[in-house]
């Protein structure tokens, strides 16, 4: 699904590097977890892949089912099926939550050559699935994510993935800020998500939310590289020992 | 016959004669006081201070040069119940005036040639109280010349707004002259769109008497035209007054809003929202005093310019020793979509009460990279993603809009004008 | 009673409240020295801008400099567009040159000072010693030394530290000893900053200033000490008017303090000063300022007229001025130190408060004109009015067409004590490109009355109550300056705000 080789990635501002040659491949239906202390290049690569301006990639490529994606537009990656939920959702004042949403999907479709849905089925699609995730029809009604609370931005975060159906999902940090009750809400919405087709890749500093989000691969990432990829019991070691002892390993 | 309104260019002396000929008495007192008041204060200069962010040439130059007709305009509020009135070129374009319960609507041409007249109470009354402590010499010249504007006396809650709507074809220079009385305890909407002229100097005086509810939408489109508004407003105890502008269109536009909240617990709100673009130079100038305890005054304007456009605001809350207990808030912002562009502020409190909570803010910047993003990585191209967060800087403006309907057919239209353009 | 669990804003520690309650008493500088002293004859003419260059041993490119600003002077008009409102200044009234007898011969040394100066400054509590002392406040040994010049009247009493700071590259001496010993660098900065004719009143000193102080700061210096000039007024009817210049070279750094006092006296006084200060790449200058002039009797009678021309310019790449002002004194004060931030990635920022209370008026503020990449400004107001004064925020924030990425800040909050005072704020911004940010916010209230509540409940009586919680309001600005400073100006604050109560 996802193949990434070798990318290197600084900082355009303070010419500084952060990925220094990163190596990960994932299987359509697979749940791949990174991990790994702060500062260690997690959230950049999330951003170098769904294509924030400020990185400049030196070297390396990532393909998205083998097609070359750095140098996409944002939303050219979003259409061809690539979608991040933010650690810190924007909020945007003004916009309904409902015209947002159906602004993206339409201008997906729009992009992939498809029809935009007609306004009658995407009401009745986005209130199934709000329903899901105990959105009620306030929080579709108000501005995208003014005055929600950390829990609720992060489920209107799972129905946007929900309504725009990506092929493979980053979830950056979406345990922060959440208490258990919230995390479980989001955690269910995202493994209704899941099957056999999708991929994840779930960005993450502690254990916890792992509990919730079976991951089938764990990769552990410091000072911008991959350095150590296992199952789901590297994610037990790291939460009973920290990452001092594998950091230590590694040098 | 009164010499209609576009051979009257606003620097031509003002002959006395010119001025009362067809005059009932009333009107004749009102247009000689004006005219003096005019004649004192003198046209504004470039080295004004109140003119400091907009030339006045183009508002004092003796003739109209522009070639700018707009014949259609928007439909905006058709399909809402409207009481509906028509200016063309200036002039009313009706004999017999909609009737609606509740009040009376009126042209200044067939009142003013009474010799009696409710309107003597409020014409040219508001803009005189509105030349202290700035001249305002442009809407005195309003008052002594303008031949032609609607009366509304309101008695009662109107159920439908008032909707004028203006259309104007080529080189015309319009002078109007609106009154709005709103007895206690009345309520009544006024919309205006369209364009008067191809150069108009409107003004809109607005008595709100105690409890008296005004609501007051503008849509400010057109081409190449320059236009000067002023509205003076005068409002009592426990009163409202809510007054929305939208420009997205014309060369030239200059809206001063001159308000005295003269009664305790009164509440006052101007707003503005505009989108500029290329050689699009909007100012809104705002004057607030405050001369009673407990009232409360808003001023929200957005301003999202590109291609070289020019957004002033000045605003100011004056309050007046004794004005206790005054909430006066102020927001004035600019979008600035590219470097070309440019907002000029100059945002003023004076205040001479002590237990009173004003505040002003002010901000200009470029869109916000993070949200563009955000939308972005959510498939909304670019250009789409702009819009949005454009109406999403608006926003704040239009909500300012009580009538809920309206304010969605305010939204429905800037959405629509977003993506045409 | 325990501070710590005072509400006030922004904490306002114990030393507040000791500093508060130390005070007693109105004007503490409103004595005279009684001195015996020599006057250019009333009144202003080229004979008089002629006068006062000889008195200087000026050059001849000095005085040619002067009398074309006389001339430019002689046809510009006085500004009205503050918001202050004093009787007509008769310019012909004043004296325009005023010195002690006893400088007629410059000193050798500081040993060599009339003793009635000397004591005048002990007074101030401005010791012209060279030791480690300023208003009072005993540093630990060896650290924050304090150069002084001393500016009495018309004239520079003496200058301390010369000999140590001259070791270090430092220039420090009085303008008229500057344009005698330094002229090339005296012709190459003075005007550049703030030119002859960039207004009335800076016009006047250009023609008329008698001293003041000249800092030079070699590149890669960081300014051993701290320097300071103290102004002082003594004459009767005699305008001030002093002229100060301050080169920081490449990479140098130094921090200037300023303070002002002058007699009680029942007519009032005109200051007209300018400040010029020239920063090149990387330099930075902290400039600091205590302005307590005699702000007149509570009835308006007397007091200084301040106007004043302060300006930065940030020539250098990186380079970063910090005005800090606290403005107490003077009946009417004019007053708008300004950054141009010319260099790319400069700094200015502006931090003021201004108070004034009974009849005085006080209309001040900055301008940050951004004219480099990726400058920065901020600004950080807060006026506070009380009895019948009247006291403006006046400002601008421009961003040029090539001021690209550069960001503003300003807060500006006014706090009113009484009914019968004023608070205004008037700013102008200026934005021209739309990769800069500017944000202004301002606020207008009273003293908090459940902080005043809280305060006396805990035993303070009202008008401690109030310097407490003004103290508090005014925080982030005094933290801005110098320690011996902040202490003086908290110490101010209050004693400013005598009688604005009950």
């Amino acid at each position: 699904m996802l193949k990434i080789k070798n990318l290197h990635v600084k900082l355009e501002e303070e010419d500084k590097q952060i990925l220094k040659g990163v190596n990960l491949s994932l299987e359509p239906g697979k749940v791949h977890a990174i991990m790994g202390p702060n500062g260690s290049g997690k959230s950049t690569l999330s951003y170098v892949l769904s294509g924030k301006d400020g990185y400049e990639v030196t070297e390396g490529s990532a393909q998205l089912e083998g097609v070359d994606i750095l140098d996409m537009e944002a939303e050219e990656r979003a259409a061809a099926g690539l979608f991040l939920a933010f650690q810190y959702p924007v909020e945007i004042p003004g916009v309904g939550n409902m015209t947002f949403l159906r602004t993206a999907v339409n201008a997906q479709r729009k992009l992939r050559g498809e029809e935009e849905m007609s306004a009658g089925e995407f009401l009745k699609v986005v209130r199934a699935k709000a329903e899901d995730l105990k959105i009620d029809a306030d929080m579709l009604k108000r501005p995208v994510n003014v005055g929600f609370s950390g829990g609720e931005k992060k489920r209107n975060e799972i129905l946007q993935m929900a309504m725009l159906e990506p092929k493979m999902c980053i979830l950056d940090e979406t345990d922060s800020g959440l208490d258990v009750d919230a995390m479980k809400l989001v955690a269910q919405g995202v493994n209704a998500l899941r099957d056999d087709k999708r991929t994840f890749l779930v960005i993450t500093h502690y254990q916890r939310l792992l509990d919730h989000i079976k991951p089938d691969v764990v990769h552990i990432m410091a000072n911008g590289r991959i350095i150590k990829t296992g199952g789901p019991e590297l994610a037990l070691e790291v939460e009973n020992n920290g990452y001092a002892d594998l950091l230590e390993e590694i040098a | 016959m009164a010499a209609s309104s576009q051979t009257t260019s606003p620097t031509r002396a003002l002959r006395d004669a010119d001025l009362i000929d067809g005059s009932g008495a009333w009107a004749k007192e009102a247009r000689l006081t004006a005219s003096d008041r005019a004649q004192a204060a003198g046209l504004p200069q470039r080295r004004d201070e109140y003119w400091k962010y907009t030339r006045p040439d183009a508002f004092v130059q003796a003739d109209v040069t522009l070639q700018a007709s707009l014949r259609s305009g928007l439909n905006l509020f058709d399909q809402r119940n409207i009481i509906s009135v028509a200016f063309e070129d200036g002039k009313i374009q009706a004999a017999v005036l909609p009737n609606a319960a509740q009040c009376t609507l009126e042209s200044l041409a067939s009142a003013s040639v009474l010799d009696l007249h409710w309107a003597r109470d409020v014409y040219g009354r508001l803009e005189e109280a509105g030349q202290n402590p700035i001249k305002r010499s442009l809407a005195a010249v309003n008052t002594a010349v303008a031949r032609e504007g609607l009366l509304v006396n309101v008695t009662g809650a109107v159920e439908a707004p008032i909707h004028i709507h203006a259309t104007s074809s080529g080189q015309s220079d319009a002078i109007i002259h609106h009154v709005i009385k709103v007895a206690a305890g009345a309520e009544v909407t006024l919309i205006e769109t369209g364009q008067y002229g191809a150069r108009s100097n409107i003004v809109l005086e607005v008595d709100v008497a105690d409890a008296g509810r005004f609501h007051h939408i503008r849509v400010q489109d057109g081409n190449e035209r320059h236009m000067l508004t002023h509205i003076f407003g005068r409002i009592g105890a426990e009163a409202s007054f809510k007054s929305f502008t939208l420009t997205a269109g014309g060369q030239l536009t200059r809206n001063e809003c001159v308000l005295q909240l003269l009664g305790d617990d009164a509440s006052v709100s101007v707003a503005g929202a505009c989108l500029g673009d290329g050689g699009f130079h909007h100012d809104d100038t705002v004057f607030i005093t405050h001369d009673a305890v407990n009232c409360e005054s808003r001023q929200v304007f957005k301003k999202v310019l590109r291609n070289g456009a020019v957004g002033v605001f000045q605003g100011k809350i004056l309050v007046k020793a004794g004005a206790q207990k005054t909430d006066g808030y102020q927001i004035s912002q600019s979008l600035l979509l590219d470097d070309d562009s440019q907002f000029l502020a100059k945002p003023e409190l004076e205040i001479y009460a002590d237990d009173v909570a004003c505040s002003h803010g002010s901000t200009s910047g470029a869109i916000d990279a993070q949200a563009l993003f955000y939308l972005r990585s959510r498939g909304v191209p670019e250009a789409k993603a702009v819009d949005l967060l454009t109406l999403s800087f608006v926003a704040e403006a239009i909500e300012e809009i009580e009538d809920e309907d309206l304010a969605q057919d305010i939204l429905d239209h800037l959405t629509e004008t977003l993506s045409a353009r | 009673m325990a501070m710590d669990d005072v509400q006030v804003k922004d904490g306002v520690d114990a030393e507040t409240v000791e500093a508060v309650k130390a005070l007693s008493g109105t004007y503490k500088y409103g004595w005279n020295t009684e001195i015996e002293m020599e006057y250019a004859p009333k009144g202003l003419s080229e004979d008089i801008v002629r006068l006062i260059s000889s008195k200087n041993d000026e050059p001849e490119w000095m005085l040619d400099w002067r009398l074309a600003a006389y001339r430019r002077w002689l046809e510009l008009k006085e500004p009205d567009w503050a918001m202050v409102d004093y009787p007509t200044i008769d310019f012909q009234d004043q004296y325009y040159y005023a010195r002690p007898k006893s400088m007629e011969e410059k000193p050798k040394s500081l040993d060599d000072v009339d003793p009635k100066l000397l004591e005048t400054y002990k007074k101030l509590g401005i010791p012209l010693k060279e030791q480690a002392l300023l208003a009072g406040v005993e540093a630990p040994e060896g650290e924050r030394r304090v150069a002084v010049d001393a500016v009495f009247d018309s004239v520079s009493v003496g200058t301390t530290f010369q000999a140590e700071l001259r070791k270090a590259g430092v220039i420090f001496c009085s303008i008229s000893e500057a344009i005698r010993e330094h002229p090339e660098l005296v012709r190459q900065y003075l005007g550049s900053v703030v030119p002859v004719s960039d207004n009335y009143y800076a016009t006047l000193n250009s023609a008329v200033f008698s001293d003041g102080s000249f800092v030079y700061i070699p590149p890669g210096v960081r300014c051993p000490m701290e320097l300071s000039t103290y102004f002082r007024i003594n004459a009767e009817n005699t305008g001030q008017f002093e002229r100060t210049l301050i080169i920081a070279d490449k990479e140098s750094y130094v921090s200037y303090l300023e303070g002002c006092t002058a007699p009680q006296r029942d007519v009032a006084q005109l200051h007209a000063a300018v400040v010029e200060l020239v920063l090149l790449d990387d330099a930075e200058i902290k400039y600091s300022t205590v302005q307590n002039w005699f702000p007149g009797d509570e009835n308006g009678k007397g007091g200084i007229y301040n106007f004043v021309t302060k300006r930065a310019d940030c020539r250098g790449h990186r380079s970063k001025v910090m005005w800090t002002q606290v403005e107490t004194g003077s009946a009417v004060t004019w007053k708008y130190p300004s950054c141009v931030l010319r260099g790319d990635d400069s700094q200015g920022e502006f931090y003021s408060i201004a108070i004034a209370n009974n009849m005085q008026q006080a209309d001040t503020g900055t301008k940050m004109v951004h004219l480099g990449k990726n400058t920065k400004s901020r600004i950080i107001s807060k006026g506070i009015s009380a009895g019948r004064a009247q006291n403006t925020y006046r400002g601008l924030v421009s961003m040029h067409p090539k001021a690209k990425s550069s960001r503003n800040y300003t807060q500006c909050d006014s706090l009113l004590i009484g009914d019968k005072c004023g608070a205004h704020t008037v700013p102008y911004i200026e934005v021209k490109n739309n990769s800069s940010r500017v944000e202004h916010e301002a606020t207008t209230s009273k003293v908090d009355d459940d902080q005043l509540f809280y305060c006396r409940s805990r035993g303070m009586d009202e008008e401690e109550a109030v310097a407490l919680v003004v103290n508090g309001f005014c925080k982030e600005v005094l933290q801005a300056l110098p320690m011996e400073f902040a202490m003086e100006a908290q110490a101010l604050v209050a004693i400013s705000l005598e009688g604005s109560v009950g």
